[in-house]
């Protein structure tokens, strides 16, 4: 197999000796990503990324998310740590359609909520309570973040399973200028065409 | 990028006779409505396949079709260009990135999907058979073929499962800069010398059949496709968009002063339609099922970079990790 990049017959691509299966887990666990796209904005679910640690998962999250546009902050936790509620139908509420219970005792702590108010759309950051376990912080929530909007869905997660950017680090999403090339307003032409269209009409 | 929703062959699912009639009347309702699906939601066997499959080979398009343009990112013609490229090719990786979580929320693991890849089982756009030979080439992919695929995703991101939709929004945004980019590449050789302008048209007329096979099999040969519309999993006809990218790029190409290969192509005015000479589609099912003047070379290069991180990846594994399919 010669191929048009040079580079590729350096190498050995027939040899096919070492293809296997990949083994269970070989592309890591799985964290859900928060993004706030500028600092008036909540937090809100964007999508996952895969990773052998929290770490790795907030790096890998910053080059996904953060890698166009704005951004002001990233948040990630593993996909386990996050406490789901059913889903209700019709537009009926949550808090008013479902009692959680049976959720195990802990010392108190506390716990980021987040809410769904539309289908289709992504879940937002609501705010924090302190609870001694999720059943608690389900119905802490339901009083203090229940108002006129329906919420379709709850996710809850324990603070310390979240891995936030400390606030004193803002200037990390201040990349904006060093990435024009990669908008699309950098690559206008049309003085081009217009010049090319008079010399040849 | 893309050119989906056309490889596909037939599923082994259950009957959509045999599904719960009432589980599937609430289903049906709710697309009806113009609500989206969840991945907690109930969902017909052939509607979750037909979906992995679908975002499945969307995914490996995007990673192969890196490649075709990552080879030229060392000899892009200056920093400019090559920092451009390279942004764009990183972009494709990353949609890669969202689309595999997205098809994962359905119950296929990223390591079955990457397997399925590098052993050939799956299929990929088949637009990435075919090689770059110059940098005009590239210029052609980064404009035409990204056109091609923004028709498409668009399409696709009007349809009823709420992952994939919203994957495909964040990457429709995104291929906004590839498209203006690939434009300003395609307007600088065609504006340019002689020999630039000459370039170009040889890579249209080089890339012009396989940008036609694109959109997939003609819907008058295409398999049965009311069901999968009607549940909104696939958003308009072969034919439409591919009608839908002539009407938009056709006449763009036209006015920097090159052809198009088919002397059959112009727009029907009465009917709005574009005609033109009907591709070949012996050759497009040859290509797509392994013999096309690139399928080896893609997919070998893809198991050499499985087998060169392999190491990396065992190194960072945890034994305490635990897989958790993704949530939305």
């Amino acid at each position: 197999m010669e191929s048009l990049d040079p580079r590729l017959n350096r190498v050995n691509l027939e040899d096919k000796s070492l293809l296997k299966p990949k083994v269970a887990l070989d592309q890591f666990e799985t964290y859900e990503t928060f993004v706030q796209t500028n600092e008036n904005k909540p937090y809100q679910h964007e999508g996952v990324v895969h990773a052998p640690n929290e770490d790795m998962a907030f790096l890998f999250a910053k080059e996904q998310f953060s890698r166009r546009g704005t951004c002001s902050g990233i948040s990630v936790c593993k996909t386990e740590n996050v406490i789901v509620s059913p889903t209700t139908e019709n537009g009926k509420n949550i808090y008013d359609e479902y009692e959680p219970h049976g959720s195990e005792l802990h010392e108190y702590e506390k716990y980021e909520v987040f809410h769904l108010f539309r289908r289709g759309k992504q879940h937002q950051h609501i705010g924090q309570v302190e609870a001694s376990s999720y059943d608690e912080a389900f119905n802490k929530s339901k009083a203090i973040y229940n108002n006129d909007k329906t919420v379709l869905n709850v996710w809850l997660v324990k603070t310390e399973n979240i891995l936030f950017v400390d606030e004193n680090y803002r200037d990390i999403w201040h990349t904006l200028s060093e990435k024009q090339f990669r908008e699309a307003t950098a690559y206008r032409a049309l003085d081009k065409i217009k010049k090319f269209k008079e010399e040849n009409s | 990028m893309y050119g989906g929703g056309n490889t596909f062959e037939k599923l082994q699912t259950k009957n959509v006779e045999d599904e719960d009639p009432q589980l599937l009347a609430v289903f049906e309702a709710r697309i009806e409505r113009g609500e989206k699906i969840e991945p907690s939601d109930w969902m017909p066997d052939l509607y979750r396949k037909q979906l992995i499959r679908m975002i499945e080979q969307h995914a490996h398009s995007e990673i192969i079709g890196a490649l075709p343009e990552g080879t030229w990112v060392t000899r892009a013609p200056g920093f400019k260009r090559k920092l451009a490229l390279m942004a764009k090719v990183q972009d494709e990786v990353g949609h890669a990135q969202l689309l595999y979580s997205a098809a994962e929320t359905l119950g296929k693991s990223r390591e079955q999907m990457i397997d399925d890849l590098i052993s050939g089982k799956s299929k990929y756009s088949n637009i990435f058979n075919y090689p770059a030979y110059t940098w005009a080439d590239s210029c052609f992919i980064s404009w035409l073929v990204d056109a091609g695929a923004i028709v498409n995703q668009t399409a696709n991101s009007r349809g009823s499962y709420g992952p994939y939709c919203r994957a495909l929004e964040r990457i429709c945004i995104e291929e906004s800069f590839h498209l203006k980019y690939g434009h300003h590449c395609v307007i600088h050789m065609a504006t340019g010398t002689t020999i630039q302008r000459k370039m170009m048209q040889e890579a249209i007329n080089r890339w012009w059949k396989p940008m036609m096979h694109f959109f997939g099999p003609s819907d008058k040969i295409s398999a049965h496709t009311e069901i999968l519309m009607k549940w909104k999993v696939k958003m308009d006809t072969n034919d439409n968009m591919r009608n839908q990218f002539l009407d938009m790029y056709v006449p763009k190409i036209w006015e920097l002063g090159i052809t198009v290969p088919d002397p059959k192509l112009k727009k029907n005015n009465e009917s709005g339609r574009w005609e033109y000479t009907e591709p070949d589609w012996d050759e497009f099912k040859r290509v797509i099922n392994g013999d096309g003047p690139c399928n080896a070379e893609r997919i070998a290069v893809r198991r050499m970079a499985e087998q060169r991180g392999r190491w990396v990846r065992k190194a960072l594994l945890s034994p305490k990790s635990k897989y958790v399919t993704p949530l939305a």
